[in-house]
């Protein structure tokens, strides 16, 4: 790819950014939130028309209108949001869009499907729902969507997001394999120790530009840190000021129903004192979903006991659990933190919009709403062209701030965060951090929940582990081990 | 919003044009005489209001359960209901009694009729459009029942109600011997104004629109979609009923049967020219009231007034295939 230059309006999105992949390795892009490694993929896939530049593939110029030509050219993409549909088998998944024909061979393509996976060292039952798979089997999925197609340049967006450190693992060990084999991989992610660890090359995004490229064994952790923010990042020393206070949330034997009638808690118990984060580590579900709702209030227990501050909430409305202090930042922001086409003013207001100062007496205060947003977009550096433009024309990582940092005004008391960082840059997820320790500083709590263990290690002030809806705490002497908690999270002791 | 209705307007009367050309007239004259009968006269412009004014309201209690998110197809039934119990309360209080409880009753009856679709989609998750499209069907049946045999005026042959008496119908703002402007009209349209600020200035309606822009976040910011999808119905179905009663107390001064010609149908339209603020529900009835009344002036001079429904049938394609044409752009 040669001087991609792509304007969204009066932003430049990309400027003159050249990219240049060799078959066969192993290639990745990394940058701050808005930085433009989604947007330069999306024109390589032909989901978004370049402004200017030329693509090349394997020396032919080409120009892809739409992703369908993109893979005819053997380029695929692997999305952060995976395009997999629950309902249809994996078979059906595998094959659609790409079906070969109007009449279906089920035969002749699960024969090719099993050949595919076997070949990547990948085992699937082909009939059964894809609504089965773990997030990594979904991942391996989308992989071998990519080979079905007969991709030769295999673009992953942030691959290892909802991954637990194991299934990571061995997703790598299958795209060693795939590019020994010849196929072309770029990867776009946020983890530097991967890229360290499995890339051979590097190219880092800054604001639309291209600053560098570097061969990983000529470059460190710490000169691509700096690279990416552009000047030296002095990490902060993270002091645990944590001090146990009061018992703020008290959980005891809780069972709860998932949404499929399946038992997603089994007797769950636990503490948590003002003061305190409290990490929770484990693969995509494992029953966090179903914690943080009934904690909120959204899905009534089977069985057992919530008691915030020393007061059973049994009978609390998910409102009233708002209005003693409990707020979330969720796990789906476009789905259930944000309305997409309301102004940002609007979306500063929901959640809280019962309480002072955005309601007075029933009446919307405008003004102080008004106030806040700007307050909300201001604590985490939210990029955004103007309050009253709509929510959607953020980007992911903008929605992603405005939404934690909405979560922590009002004086919080309990913070439930659902991968708070989601998609952040190691500057946003720093200060959305920041942000959490602030509030349980006054004395407030925190409950957070990421599929990224050291990040937990990192900020939390304590981590468990859940396992099949069962939470489990590390002993008292491997209390902040990674291994121990690693155990845990696949249910091992 | 504006060059939207413009836009709209002209394109209305090509379309008409095209039609009557179609139909072997001359669209010119029929055009002159579409708009003489509708806005050519002071009397034509009164009659034309007297056309907008249950729209305009109808209008609104669409506009309000689509706020909410929900397509409330039921509109029909509740004015039919609203009108009926109006007519049948106003009938035995002479005097302002009549006129108030008239209205009361109206907007009770709509509401009641609102309330099963209400309840089957809060709680069931039911779907509104099956639901409010049956008890449309009940509603015409039951209040033609009722109307037949009951509550009917035995001294005449019409299958009606008596008539409310004069002290209980609603005064005239504006009357001459030809022209006449009744003060529901006033009412529709501060109603307009109050449903506006109601949406933009109170808690309540920030939650409601919330449900209806994103009801899961919704629920995550505290608010009960159930609650608030039976407070849009009820909203809605006794604004239904209000424009019945409005139609009994205002112009018709009775209930009969065959009471509405599908006001609470054409305000579907209505609702979806309207676009997001409940203002332009203004516009948009005062634009179908035009169409039908030159629609009836149109049929004197021997063109089908099915004309000008084909028109609006149009007009709402076109206004649907513009709102939404963001949805394939922005993907």
């Amino acid at each position: 790819m040669l001087g991609i230059t792509k304007k969204f309006g009066a932003v430049t999105a990309l400027d003159r950014v050249d990219l240049e992949v060799s078959q066969g390795a192993i290639h990745a892009i990394v940058g701050e939130n808005g930085a433009g490694k989604t947007t330069l993929m999306r024109i390589l896939y032909g989901a978004l028309a370049s402004d200017d530049g030329t693509v090349e593939v394997e020396t032919h110029a080409v120009k892809f209108g739409s992703s369908r030509e993109a893979i005819q050219c053997g380029v695929g993409m692997v999305s952060q949001h995976y395009g997999i549909i629950p309902e249809l088998t994996c078979l059906q998944n595998l094959i659609l869009g790409a079906e070969g024909g109007p009449i279906l061979r089920n035969r002749a393509a699960e024969e090719r499907a099993k050949m595919l996976a076997t070949r990547m060292g990948f085992e699937f039952n082909w009939q059964a729902e894809a609504s089965t798979l773990s997030p990594a089997g979904a991942q391996k999925l989308e992989i071998l969507k990519l080979l079905w197609r007969e991709a030769r340049i295999m673009i992953l967006d942030e691959p290892t997001a909802m991954l637990s450190p194991a299934d990571a693992n061995a997703l790598f060990v299958s795209l060693d394999s795939l590019a020994k084999d010849g196929a072309t991989i770029i990867l776009v992610t946020h983890r530097l120790p991967e890229v360290l660890e499995h890339c051979s090359r590097v190219t880092v995004l800054r604001n639309g530009k291209r600053i560098d490229e570097k061969a990983v064994t000529e470059t460190s952790g710490s000169e691509l840190a700096q690279l990416i923010v552009g000047g030296a990042l002095d990490k902060p020393e993270i002091t645990s000021s944590f001090r146990p206070g009061d018992r703020l949330l008290e959980i005891t034997n809780l069972t709860v129903k998932g949404n499929r009638g399946d038992i997603a808690l089994k007797g769950v118990g636990f503490n948590v004192r003002s003061g305190e984060i409290l990490g929770i580590a484990g693969v995509d579900g494992s029953g966090q979903r179903e914690l943080f709702e009934s904690i909120a209030g959204l899905i009534k227990p089977v069985e057992g006991a919530i008691s915030f501050a020393e007061q059973d909430t049994a009978g609390w409305t998910p409102a009233q659990r708002i209005a003693h202090g409990l707020r979330m930042i969720p796990e789906d922001r476009h789905a259930q933190g944000v309305v997409e086409n309301w102004s940002l003013d609007a979306n500063a207001a929901l959640g809280l919009q019962r309480l002072k100062p955005f309601a007075r007496g029933g009446r919307v205060d405008e003004k102080a709403r008004h106030r806040m947003a700007g307050e909300i977009a201001e604590r985490f550096n939210t990029k955004h062209g103007g309050l009253n433009l709509q929510m959607s024309s953020l980007s992911g990582g903008n929605q992603q701030r405005f939404v934690a940092a909405r979560s922590l005004c009002l004086n919080p008391r309990l913070v439930l965060a659902f991968q708070p960082a989601r998609g952040l840059d190691i500057k946003g997820t720093q200060k959305v951090y920041e942000g959490i320790r602030d509030v349980c500083r006054s004395g407030s709590a925190a409950l957070v929940v990421s599929f990224d263990l050291d990040e937990l290690l990192e900020q939390c002030d304590r981590v468990v582990a859940m396992n099949h809806g069962r939470l489990l705490e590390p002993e008292a002497h491997q209390a902040m081990d990674r291994d121990a908690i690693g155990r845990l999270m696949v249910g091992a002791q | 919003m504006i060059w939207r209705l413009v836009a709209m307007i002209a394109g209305a009367c090509a379309i008409l044009a095209g039609a009557v050309l179609v139909a072997h007239e001359s669209p010119i004259q029929s055009l002159q005489t579409l708009f003489h009968g509708s806005l050519g006269t002071p009397a034509a412009i009164a009659g034309t209001l007297r056309e907008a004014t249950p729209l305009l309201i109808c209008g609104l209690a669409v506009f309000i359960a689509l706020r909410a998110g929900l397509f409330n197809i039921g509109v029909e039934g509740q004015l039919l209901v609203g009108a009926c119990a109006c007519a049948v309360v106003a009938i035995r209080f002479p005097g302002t009694p009549g006129m108030i409880l008239g209205v009361i009753a109206g907007m009770a009856a709509g509401a009641l009729w609102a309330l099963p679709a209400g309840l089957i989609k809060a709680y069931r998750n039911g779907h509104e459009v099956i639901t409010t499209i049956m008890l449309n069907n009940v509603a015409l049946f039951f209040t033609g029942a009722l109307v037949s045999g009951p509550i009917k005026d035995k001294t005449q042959a019409d299958t009606a109600t008596p008539y409310v008496a004069a002290s209980s119908r609603m005064p005239w703002v504006y009357q001459t011997p030809t022209v006449q402007v009744n003060f529901s009209l006033v009412l529709g349209v501060l109603l307009a104004v109050g449903l506006a600020l109601w949406l933009k200035k109170t808690v309540a309606g920030y939650e409601l629109q919330a449900v209806g822009s994103n009801r899961v976040a919704a629920r995550f910011a505290g608010i009960s979609p159930q609650k608030v999808t039976m407070l849009a119905m009820t909203i809605s179905g006794s604004l239904g009923g209000l424009a019945g009663a409005v139609q009994v107390l205002a112009y018709e001064g009775r209930f009969y049967d065959g009471f509405s010609p599908g006001y609470g149908f054409d305000a579907l339209g209505v609702a979806l020219l309207a676009g997001g603020s409940a203002y332009g529900v203004l516009p948009s009835s005062l634009l179908f009231g035009i169409l039908s009344k030159g629609g009836t002036a149109l049929q004197i001079d021997g063109v089908p007034k099915g004309i000008t429904t084909v028109v609006l049938g149009m007009l709402i394609l076109i206004a649907a295939a513009i709102r939404y044409r963001k949805v394939t752009t922005d993907a």
